[in-house]
């Protein structure tokens, strides 16, 4: 009897894992707690094993695999760790295309767990099968396809490093049913990977161009920071507000990398780009050093490249080597972090009044605000504009919420109108400007940071594009905070059509359903606001809920976004109206 | 004046990566003139040598970065034809039926520096190795006879430094073959 009892633990002990229950044991060795996903065929027997796992993974179950990624990527940007989600095969993994693609342009960690048919039915164009791999080659850092469950600890492990380290950004791990369904044929186990002889991302700059850099900043009589979103990747909030006020330099910070500054501060001059600021586009070709920080001169910062910044020595520190001299040539490139760079150089910026500098930005901060701002936040009449509601919204949450946009012209009108005050608070599409991203964003960003406050707001177009994951939120009872700017209008498009396109209203004008008779049946609150005497009102509704809440704001129909530099033009080149 | 470039690439020997590697060219449109991949002396460790014309060596320059980028990648090089030693080589097969016009094999050999490798019934095959102009020129003097088939490597290319391959790569234990 006794020796039965300790050959059953012997064999106990000695039974190897499935494939399945090795990718859940893996994923709770990396210290993942929260997955996004979708069952079906061919990730079952994973799905199974997670069953048995179910107090150490939360899953979540979204509506849509576009869903689970975009959670993902809002999980992934509050933490700075890989989101993880977990669909099936075929129409599972195309679905994720999307918000893969979305997080390989914004730089967002994510691993994807994709189940694939069984291995003998590899090239069969068997049911749901597809080249996922294939598929997202260009818009993954990594992909692989695991047929051997003996693989999948270190896959994994590697899958990880490489979608949190240097550049973050999304991984893909295509596992066949048969890998999943295999029992390993060695013992599990699981170590974490801090290195590739293939991948070795730089972090501590070089000496030799610390120095270089330094040498242009100081002498600098009219030193721009623009600071972008790998200060925030990074946690180098500290270390640019350091920085900055050792320089004297005014910063910018690009769409993404807004909150890395407090909008308060007096060096910070909002953002440049398509929508920024007046003086923060044209004040680009007036400065003598230009220093980029963790940003890539997307062309919607730049404009034309012909005439940007020709004036200035550009410092351009950025931890993706290809990067450097991609679209703006460096006089001083760094390569590496950008917390761990700004930490190395400020010894060595000497410390500089630049005040009469940074007082330039003030006539164009004047003129702007007298020819948009005034206009936006206090006209007449009772319609609602989209900037008064933002401008509100930032004062009642003191501008320390998680503030998540969708795509369009709410978005730009966000970044223009709510001051951030704390890092690590904007959520937003920005390379990729995918229009649904924003309510599983937000959700995701929810599920990551449950004690701050977490505000989706989103065009009335974009949100019919993912509103499904209101089935989600309900389910979860996160006290998600939805607001919906609708001008019943694709208003950038149709914006564009105004001023580009002789007027010319091309499929742009939506009848739109009930939105909070939609809420409603997904079991969420809401209501709506058309008067701007009870915007105030609405707006501690929505934020004194503890439930989810959906707040429609009715918004003037055909509003513009201003300032505007038109696409392709120079910085300098900025539409008021 | 678009200029040839020569993109050596060293990678690990991973499933898929020659998709990987042309998807960054095919991005920009570059059109890859020739191709050739192949093991090297170190265990475990790929080249790809890679020809392409381009106006911009700018282009290169930053179409090199984005080849290192790949995570299987472990450096790439880009070089002007006159910073390596290459050579391709070419089969042709030629008719050679009884009664037609001999095969020179003296002058293939001799004037040419190429070799006739196989005799058949009506038929031989000669290989020329050389540089595209070279074998070119050969090809102009081979239409005497009647061409059945032609056939060209990519082209293959060493560096001209007393560098080893190990000196290139991220320091590891490169095992040799």
């Amino acid at each position: 009897m006794g020796q039965a009892q300790s050959s059953t633990s012997e064999i106990e002990k000695n039974r190897f894992l499935t494939g399945a229950q090795a990718i859940m044991q893996s994923l709770v060795e990396q210290g993942v707690h929260t997955i996004f996903g979708y069952p079906g065929g061919a990730i079952m027997p994973t799905y199974d094993a997670l069953y048995d796992y179910q107090d150490q993974l939360k899953h979540i179950l979204v509506r849509h695999e576009q869903g689970a990624g975009h959670a993902a990527q809002g999980f992934a940007r509050m933490t700075n760790k890989a989101g993880v989600c977990m669909v099936t095969s075929g129409p599972g993994a195309t679905n994720l295309i999307t918000p893969i693609a979305d997080a390989m342009l914004d730089s967002t960690p994510m691993v994807c767990i994709v189940g694939q048919v069984k291995g003998n039915l590899l090239g069969t164009d068997a049911f749901q099968e597809c080249d996922v791999i294939g598929m997202t080659m260009p818009i993954t850092k990594w992909n692989y396809q695991v047929v051997d469950p003996n693989e999948i600890p270190d896959v994994i492990a590697k899958a990880f490093y490489i979608a949190e380290s240097g550049r973050p950004g999304p991984v893909l791990i295509d596992i066949t049913r048969t890998a999943q369904t295999d029992v390993m044929t060695v013992p599990f186990s699981y170590e974490k990977c801090n290195s590739i002889i293939s991948y070795r991302p730089r972090v501590e700059p070089k000496k030799e161009h610390l120095q270089a850099a330094a040498d242009l900043i100081n002498a600098a009589k009219k030193p721009y920071i623009l600071a972008g979103h790998g200060v925030l990747i990074s946690g180098g909030e500290e270390e640019l507000k350091a920085f900055v006020e050792k320089s004297g330099a005014p910063v910018a910070t690009t769409l993404l990398g807004m909150s890395a500054m407090d909008a308060d501060h007096p060096l910070f001059v909002g953002w440049p780009g398509m929508h920024g600021n007046y003086g923060a586009n044209v004040l680009t070709n007036s400065c003598d050093v230009l220093i980029a920080i963790g940003m890539r001169f997307d062309d919607r910062i730049t404009g034309d490249l012909n005439t940007y910044a020709k004036q200035a020595k550009v410092v351009h520190i950025e931890i993706d080597p290809s990067e450097i001299d991609k679209n703006v040539k460096a006089d001083a490139p760094i390569v590496g972090d950008a917390k761990a760079t700004l930490r190395a150089l400020l010894p060595l910026i000497e410390q500089k009044d630049r005040s009469e500098w940074r007082k330039e930005f003030e006539k164009y901060d004047q003129e702007e605000y007298e020819k948009i701002n005034k206009k936006e936040l206090f006209h007449e009449g009772n319609q609602i504009k989209m900037g008064e509601a933002v401008n509100m919204l930032s004062e009642k949450t003191k501008g320390e919420a998680v503030v998540v946009t969708d795509v369009g012209q709410h978005q730009m009108i966000t970044n223009r109108y709510y001051r951030f005050k704390k890092a690590n608070s904007i959520v937003t599409s920005g390379g990729a400007g995918t229009m649904g991203f924003a309510l599983p964003a937000a959700f995701g960003a929810k599920v990551a940071v449950p004690e701050r406050e977490v505000v989706a707001v989103i065009g009335d177009g974009g949100f019919q594009m993912t509103l499904q994951e209101l089935g989600t939120i309900a389910q979860s009872g996160l006290p998600v905070k939805i607001i919906i700017l609708n001008n019943n209008f694709l208003g950038m498009v149709r914006q564009w059509q105004e001023l580009f396109f002789d007027n010319r209203y091309s499929f742009v004008e939506l009848q739109n359903p009930d939105f909070i008779t939609i809420a409603k049946g997904f079991g969420i609150a809401g209501h709506t606001v058309k008067d701007r005497a009870e915007l105030s009102n609405s707006l501690d509704t929505l934020l004194n809920s503890d439930k989810p809440y959906l707040l429609e704001i009715v918004c003037e129909k055909e509003e513009n976004v201003f300032p505007m530099v038109p696409a392709g033009g120079c910085v300098t080149n900025v539409r008021l109206d | 004046m678009k200029t040839t470039y020569t993109i050596s690439i060293f990678t690990t020997n991973t499933v898929g990566l020659l998709n990987r590697i042309t998807i960054v060219f095919t991005r920009r449109r570059l059109n890859i003139e020739s191709l050739t991949v192949s093991e090297t002396e170190r265990k475990g460790v790929s080249r790809f040598t890679i020809v392409i014309k381009s106006e911009s060596r700018e282009f290169v320059e930053k179409l090199v970065r984005q080849i290192r980028k790949i995570t299987d990648v472990l450096a790439v090089f880009g070089y002007l034809d006159n910073e390596i030693v290459f050579n391709e080589i070419a089969l042709f097969k030629l008719a050679s039926p009884s009664g037609g016009k001999p095969i020179d094999a003296k002058a293939i050999n001799l004037d040419w520096n190429a070799k006739v490798v196989h005799f058949g019934m009506d038929y031989v095959v000669v290989e020329k190795n050389g540089t595209e102009e070279e074998i070119g020129e050969f090809y102009q003097y081979l239409k005497q006879w009647d061409i059945l088939e032609y056939i060209k490597s990519g082209r293959v290319a060493v560096g001209k430094t007393e560098k080893g391959l190990v000196e290139y790569l991220p320091e590891g234990n490169w095992e040799i073959v």
